[in-house]
């Protein structure tokens, strides 16, 4: 238990000093987060929809396989990252590994398949008949799907919130495919693994608090754009 | 304005709609006339163009709109379909009336000001702010009416727009559909099971009965000449009456309903409880007790006349309330007047007797 | 609708923001870093945690005016890198499997620049006996008590293909045992699969006995009740040499800066760095210096190149 007091006292002082490191570290850590978030919203939003309204051969199997993909383990992500962006693998040229790039598109594939199965299931939810209503006012068939998405808006935020989430506590792909390079590619959760590595527990917890504040940040803010 | 050849649908492995062939007008009120399921939703849709239809061909303004990909937007957007159950978006009462003018690219000027006239005329002023979803029936039926005009449609199709609501709010509903047709000049096709809602606002009625359009004919000509016997019996209402039977000979029935006795046709022993029905237009009136060969003959005052189409209802007290159909012309003849003192009989064959 | 826009408008300016203002480097310098030079460096955990390379870092960085990427990961991993091209240069500590590297091409300029020796720890009260004997004897008795007493005596593996865990398994093979045949000895060896300071962590909790190198358990930060209990023996030498990719396997390979940080470790300056890291703080120091050819001493077979600078 001191140790959890030791590490709560410990947080805030660095939040209070503004050690520049942690700040550093914690921006990174905001920045890729969002990053992966908005990308893989901007995708998976959209295509959500068109899944939606759309039949195709193979749906219900597309779906089946989106949600199986919910529990990807990031350590497959990381190395599948690894190997087309290795030096030696198909990517390798771009140069892209060791870099927050690496890390965000490794974030981006690991909150695809959650946000594009919360954003089906948020315009299952939504009345039929909206769209039909929608088409009928003279929508064109993107406006009319567009209509839908906004009527699920809460729903959908709620997902892009837990996409985030999923994104910023990412460690087992960002420390593989970015090295946790100190000053470049270092975010709180590799941070976190370092120091429990050196045996610096109390610090490593004390980061571990920071990232809870500032996933509570980003939360209450996500909240207050959902409420509206 | 609107032509449709031959149109077929099928859903769900049944035929919804049978070789339909109707033209309407341009700047009518179409009044599709039909009960529950007979096919008015859905024919009313494929013209929206929500559903696409097993086969036949519908034509607006001449124009093919189930073919043509390019212009099936255009066309669309000169149409406007309120729904029988509205479905209002979760947002204020103004960004759902502005919907329309929004999808089509309007400039927020134009907006404001088409949405603050159209409010005014539906009786909705400064209710902009509000959340649409929490407003009452009425109030939601007539964002939906307003979504539909604000975009001056050239035909305005209305599925059952006024079920489910009070009498006033129906009252208004009609008169702005009215005032639709008149000032806008637009071509109304509305569906309804209310005969005289029908009458009221038709120049034209189309009577729909599973799936095929039976008789499309003014007002007038639907009432004074049915087609058939199911146009007309769907023209008009039925009598049932609660009683106990007291006796039965030989399938003679003597039922007492309320201290009368009426007499019809069934197996059903005395003591069991039973429901007669018997239909207006079985039901004869007459000034006096003259000889008839009916087996019921019940001295009545005429509690209410209601004209309708050729046909006029007349609710009688005898003293349980019974409804006939009489012709206007059998009405005029005995001058009947509400109030006065009548004869009404039917054959014990027109009662119907059900458990 | 207008809270909402107002809402995303400052929303997206605190993205911009974030995206494109925000320093790199933890000096930082308001340059993006991604213009500058970078060098890639991939080196042991035991290197890293002990906190040596963000000692020398900042000091390199400024001599070149280059961003040093210093990544951790077992020698194991490292080598892995190396072969795939992903760094510029490896550091890191186990002699057989840089020669083979070396041997197919991988590497070249390979340079020792420092060294400290390996330990056996374990709890004080020391139940298995092998407090100052030799290595090899040490490993005897542990697997012979072990077997004997798997609830008194254990011994934590790295377990990950380390260098650590290399030397482990190299002792196991002089005291004349395969190393499978330790691996399914018994419940009293168990193979932790993590880093340094986890292993140490566990052994701690669990009273067992592990390898470390004395830099890192100098270092580690945590309270252990671990104590050294065998320290001699020249299989306990850990030799740390570093050398670069190379360029003809990997054209892209920043050769000429993989030189400067291996001439720059081997240097005069970088050779005092080495030795007096760690003494301050810890009372001794955590590396020996062993560059220029100093590691003969220590026994190494090419310390006559070792001598030479890069060209």
């Amino acid at each position: 238990m001191g140790e959890l007091w030791i590490a709560l006292l410990k947080a805030f002082e660095l939040i209070l000093k503004r050690d520049p490191e942690v700040m550093q570290i914690t921006l990174r850590s905001l920045r890729i987060a969002a990053t992966s978030t908005c990308i893989a919203s901007l995708v998976c939003i959209p295509v959500g929809g068109l899944i939606h309204f759309y039949s195709f051969p193979g749906k219900r199997i597309l779906i089946n396989i989106i949600q199986t993909l919910y529990s990807l383990p990031t350590v497959c992500v990381g190395l599948l990252v690894f190997v087309l962006f290795s030096r030696s693998g198909p990517f390798g040229g771009l140069g892209i590994l060791f870099t927050p790039t690496a890390i965000v598109i490794g974030e981006v594939i690991l909150i695809t398949p959650i946000l594009l199965g919360l954003t089906l299931s948020a315009l299952s939810g939504v009345n039929i008949s909206i769209r039909d209503n929608a088409l009928s006012l003279g929508a064109t068939e993107f406006q009319a799907i567009w209509t839908v998405i906004r009527e699920a808006r809460f729903s959908v935020v709620a997902a892009v919130i837990m996409g985030f989430g999923r994104a910023i506590s990412e460690v087992g792909s960002a420390i593989m495919i970015g090295g946790n390079i100190k000053g470049f590619t270092r975010v709180l959760t590799t941070a976190i693994s370092l120091e429990i590595q050196r045996g610096e527990l109390e610090f490593a917890l004390a980061l571990g608090i920071i990232l809870i504040l500032l996933s509570l940040v980003v939360n209450i803010i996500m909240n207050m754009i959902q409420q509206r | 304005m609107l032509k449709i050849v031959d149109l077929h649908h099928r859903y769900n492995f049944k035929e919804v709609l049978k070789g339909i062939n109707v033209e309407i007008k341009r700047g009518e009120v179409f009044v599709l006339i039909g009960p529950t399921g007979a096919g008015k939703t859905t024919l009313l849709r494929i013209i929206d163009q929500l559903e696409y239809p097993t086969s036949g061909r519908v034509y607006f303004d001449g124009k093919e709109i189930l073919t043509s990909p390019g212009l099936r937007l255009k066309i669309r957007r000169r149409m406007a379909m309120v729904f029988q159950k509205p479905v209002v978006f979760n947002a204020t009462v103004f960004d759902n009336v502005a919907y329309p003018l929004k999808v089509r690219g309007y400039r927020r000027k134009d907006i404001l000001r088409k949405v603050g006239k159209m409010l005014e005329m539906v009786e909705l002023k400064g209710y902009e702010k509000r959340n649409a979803r929490k407003l009452s029936g009425g109030e939601i039926q007539r964002i939906a009416l307003a979504q539909a005009v604000i975009s001056d449609p050239q035909v305005l199709l209305l599925d059952e727009p006024t079920a489910n609501l009070d009498p006033l709010s129906i009252d208004l509903i009609e008169k702005l559909i009215l005032d639709f047709n008149k000032k806008q000049g637009a071509t109304i096709v509305m569906a309804t099971h209310d005969m005289s809602q029908g009458e009221r606002l038709a120049d034209r009625m189309g009577v729909l009965m599973e799936g095929k359009l039976i008789q499309v004919g003014s007002p007038r000509e639907i009432f004074y000449n049915p087609k058939n016997v199911q146009v007309a019996q769907f023209t008009t209402r039925n009598n049932i009456l609660k009683g106990v039977v007291s006796q039965n000979e030989n399938g003679i029935t003597y039922v007492d309903v309320e201290g009368k006795i009426i007499e019809g046709v069934s197996s059903f022993q005395a003591g069991e409880r039973v429901y007669v029905c018997i239909k207006p237009e079985d039901i004869t009136l007459s000034l006096s007790k003259s000889r008839t060969s009916a087996r019921n003959l019940f001295p009545a005052r005429i509690n209410l006349m209601s004209f309708s189409g050729p046909l006029v209802e007349v609710e009688l007290r005898c003293p349980f309330p019974l409804l006939a159909l009489i012709t206007r012309r059998s009405a005029e003849e005995m001058q009947l007047r509400v109030g006065q003192k009548v004869y009404a009989s039917f054959k014990a064959t027109a009662v119907h007797i059900i458990g | 609708m207008k809270k909402l826009s107002l809402l995303g408008i400052i929303f997206i300016l605190a993205f911009v923001y974030l995206t494109f203002f925000t320093g790199e480097s933890a000096t930082g310098s308001s340059s993006s870093s991604s213009r500058k030079e970078r060098l890639r460096v991939a080196t042991t955990t035991s290197l890293y945690d002990t906190g040596l390379w963000d000692y020398l870092e900042p000091i390199f960085e400024k001599k070149f005016n280059v961003e040093l990427d210093v990544i951790y990961a077992g020698t194991g991993i490292a080598l892995e890198y190396g072969k795939r091209g992903d760094v510029d240069a490896l550091a890191i500590h186990d002699r057989v499997r840089e020669d083979e590297f070396i041997k197919q091409g991988y590497g070249i300029n390979r340079r020792c620049f420092a060294c400290n020796y390996f330990i056996i720890v374990g709890p004080k009260i020391d139940p298995a006996g092998i407090k100052d004997i030799s290595p090899v004897a040490a490993f005897k008795k542990l697997i012979q008590e072990g077997e004997k007493n798997p609830d008194k005596v254990k011994f934590i593996s790295r377990g990950d293909d380390s260098g650590t865990h290399a030397r482990e398994k190299k002792i196991w093979e002089k005291a004349g045992y395969e190393y499978d045949t330790v691996q399914k000895s018994g419940p009293w060896y168990i193979e932790a699969g993590k880093g340094m300071g986890p292993t140490l962590l566990m052994a701690n909790e669990i009273g067992a006995y592990t390898l470390v190198d004395t830099g890192t358990f100098l270092a580690y930060k945590g309270n252990l009740r671990l104590i050294p209990l065998v320290r001699k023996g020249k299989e306990l030498l850990n030799v740390y040499a570093v050398m670069a990719v190379n360029p003809e396997k990997y054209p892209h390979v920043n050769i000429k800066m993989a030189n400067n940080l291996i001439n720059f470790l081997i240097s005069d300056e970088g050779q005092k760095l080495i030795g007096e890291f760690g003494v301050e703080r810890y009372g001794t120091q955590l590396f020996i210096p062993c560059g220029r050819g100093k590691c003969k001493k220590v026994g190494c077979p090419t310390w006559k190149e070792c001598a030479k600078p890069v060209r």
